[in-house]
């Protein structure tokens, strides 16, 4: 599915220093359109630091970041959500006391022209304006399976629909990227195996370039196209995923260094947290 | 007539609102009508910090200083064009144009006032933000206070009789259609999530800084209308009426009718201000029945009176399901 021309998302030689500390070096990425591409590694490997190097929670301290054939580093995260990169939280992050359909239609606010005076007035052009983004709103709730829950509130919903509820909301950003930071995290093997299903179909209907994080290796290697692991902030292997299952330097990061093991582990990479 | 139709929605609750506040102008005694004004301007003021501390979840608290902007540069207006009559008009009628004019430049310098703030200190949070607007709050009554266009600390005296039930009614109905109104847009939708989190919000696109900075201009404009009706009913400004205790006065309106909630601030507007009018002579323990009231409602309703909701979600619970996206 690999897409050729521009790629939508890329990152040069990106470095995250804090202070003494560097928590990633020399990240390189190239997402295409229709592309699912997984971020693996252990904890504390810098999944997380690249996400928010590559959405401008963090500027990078070094490299660039590229939306679009475009320059965003230093540029705030509203303004690279603009740009079409969506994500979501490794801690859902949801407007806990509004309705699933206000989260939604917060996000469709992305591109809305229209300011305050409009609002006062209640124009014809809020009116539309109201409209559409309503519509837009349900359209995404839909394709999230979220329809019935539309006026529950963010904090009653059931885990799993939160994570749900949070991919609804990046999509109506109207994203070329989509960022998702564990989605599956706390998610029984039924619920992921559905979710699964429904990425793999967002990415199909909308033709994204999906950029996954998560522990479950057998998760990630069902769904993804190509990934990437990371480990102590480096990028340590990339490609299709059975190549990387085999890589010595994959499983090393996992399971240690074989050689203090007293029995070599015979199925590397898979029931990994 | 579909166009004619969206004008007269737009406009409706100030047609409606217009007759009736001249008809209770009519029929209210002048020390009722006194009290009715007071609770008029509190409801402005308490509805228009709910924008920042309700809806936009900043804890802002130097509204009195805004009022200030906006009553002084009102005050300056009237007392400057007081004898200019526009020619041909009767002097009533040219009189409340002046008076119109007046409170839209109140208006007008009171945002400018709560941008000159709201740029430097919105970037902070909580507490944070609640000293500065403090601190903000104070410097810029002391500024008054020390200059002499200002009458420096005895302030401004003899200013026109203006307002009566019927501007300070217009003024809290253009209040309460900017909040309603506000809250039921994308853009007031922009506030709620900046409250409910900020990162969130920023990361779906919503410009954190900018709407918030919005908000506190918005805020601040009405408190400067709140300003400028009060002082033209009593004829006198002076700085001693815009302290911190009128600020603290208009944040416990708004947290014990519960942050976010529009009906909730009307409520408990209403009521302080009745219950300090019928106080007067407690007034110096103002601040002690001011705290006491805090502490005991934060231990029995945290959320205020009716938290985020609005007065008929709670009270008549059983009879009307709300209806939420469906505009009442």
């Amino acid at each position: 599915m690999s897409g050729t021309g521009q790629p939508v998302l890329e990152a040069r030689g990106v470095v995250m220093r804090f202070g003494g500390l560097t928590a990633l070096s020399g990240f390189d990425l190239t997402l295409h359109s229709g592309e699912l591409v997984g971020l693996i590694g252990p904890n504390g490997a810098g999944k997380t630091t690249a996400f928010n190097a590559l959405t401008g929670v963090y500027a990078p301290t070094e490299g660039d970041v590229e939306v679009a054939g475009r320059r965003v580093n230093g540029m705030r995260p509203h303004q690279i959500c603009e740009l079409g990169v969506a994500r979501t939280f490794q801690n859902v992050r949801l407007f806990k006391e509004l309705s699933a359909f206000d989260n939604v239609r917060i996000a469709c606010h992305a591109g809305s022209r229209s300011g305050f005076t409009s609002a006062w007035m209640l124009t014809p052009t809020h009116d539309a304006e109201e409209r559409r983004i309503a519509a837009r709103a349900e359209e995404f709730l839909s394709v999230m399976e979220l329809s019935p829950r539309r006026d529950e509130l963010a904090r009653n919903l059931p885990y799993g629909e939160q994570r749900r509820l949070e991919i609804a909301r990046a999509l109506a950003t109207g994203p070329k990227v989509l960022c998702l930071d564990e989605p599956a995290a706390g998610m029984n093997a039924s619920e992921k195996v559905a979710l699964l299903e429904l990425i793999r179909r967002v990415r199909d209907q909308f033709q994204l370039a999906i950029l996954v994080i998560e522990h479950d290796m057998r998760l990630v290697m069902g769904v993804s196209e190509r990934m990437l692991v990371l480990d102590h902030g480096v990028t340590i292997a990339q490609g299709a995923p059975e190549a990387v299952r085999q890589d010595p330097k994959v499983i090393e990061a996992y399971l240690g260094d074989g050689k203090l093991r007293l029995r070599p582990p015979r199925e590397a990479g898979t029931g990994v947290p | 007539m579909e166009r004619a139709r969206l004008v007269l929605r737009s406009v409706a609750p100030f047609l409606v609102a217009l007759p009736v506040l001249w008809f209770v102008q009519g029929s209210l005694a002048s020390y009722t009508s006194f009290v009715a004004i007071n609770i008029a301007v509190n409801v402005i003021l308490a509805v228009s910090l709910n924008v920042v501390n309700g809806f936009t979840g900043q804890f802002s608290i130097g509204h009195a200083a805004f009022m200030a902007v906006g009553a002084y540069t009102a005050a300056l207006v009237t007392t400057g064009l007081e004898s200019l009559a526009i020619p041909g008009v009767p002097a009533a009628v040219s009189g409340q144009a002046v008076f119109l004019v007046a409170l839209a430049v109140g208006m007008l310098a009171a945002s400018v006032a709560g941008l000159v703030v709201g740029i430097p200190t919105l970037r902070l949070r909580g507490d944070y933000l609640a000293i500065v607007t403090l601190g903000f709050g104070e410097i810029i009554r002391v500024i008054i206070e020390n200059t002499r266009v200002l009458g420096q600390a005895t302030g401004i005296s003899g200013l026109p009789a203006c307002t009566n039930v019927v501007w300070a009614g217009m003024g809290v109905v253009l209040t309460v259609v900017m909040a309603r109104r506000l809250l039921q847009s994308t853009q007031g939708r922009a506030l709620l999530a900046i409250r409910e989190d900020e990162v969130a919000a920023e990361a779906m696109g919503v410009d954190t800084v900018g709407w918030k900075v919005r908000a506190f201009v918005i805020s601040a404009a009405f408190a400067g209308l709140a300003g400028a009706l009060l002082v033209h009913k009593i004829q006198l400004v002076t700085p001693r009426m815009f302290t911190f205790v009128k600020s603290m006065e208009v944040v416990v309106m708004v947290v014990l009718g519960g942050m976010g909630s529009i009906t909730g601030s009307i409520v408990a507007a209403a009521v302080l201000t009745i219950a300090l009018e019928t106080l007067q002579a407690a007034d110096q323990y103002r601040m002690v029945i001011f705290s006491m009231l805090l502490i005991v409602l934060m231990l029995t309703r945290p959320s205020g009176l009716f938290g985020t909701r609005e007065i008929w979600d709670v009270l008549p619970r059983w009879r009307r399901r709300r209806a939420p996206g469906e505009a009442p």
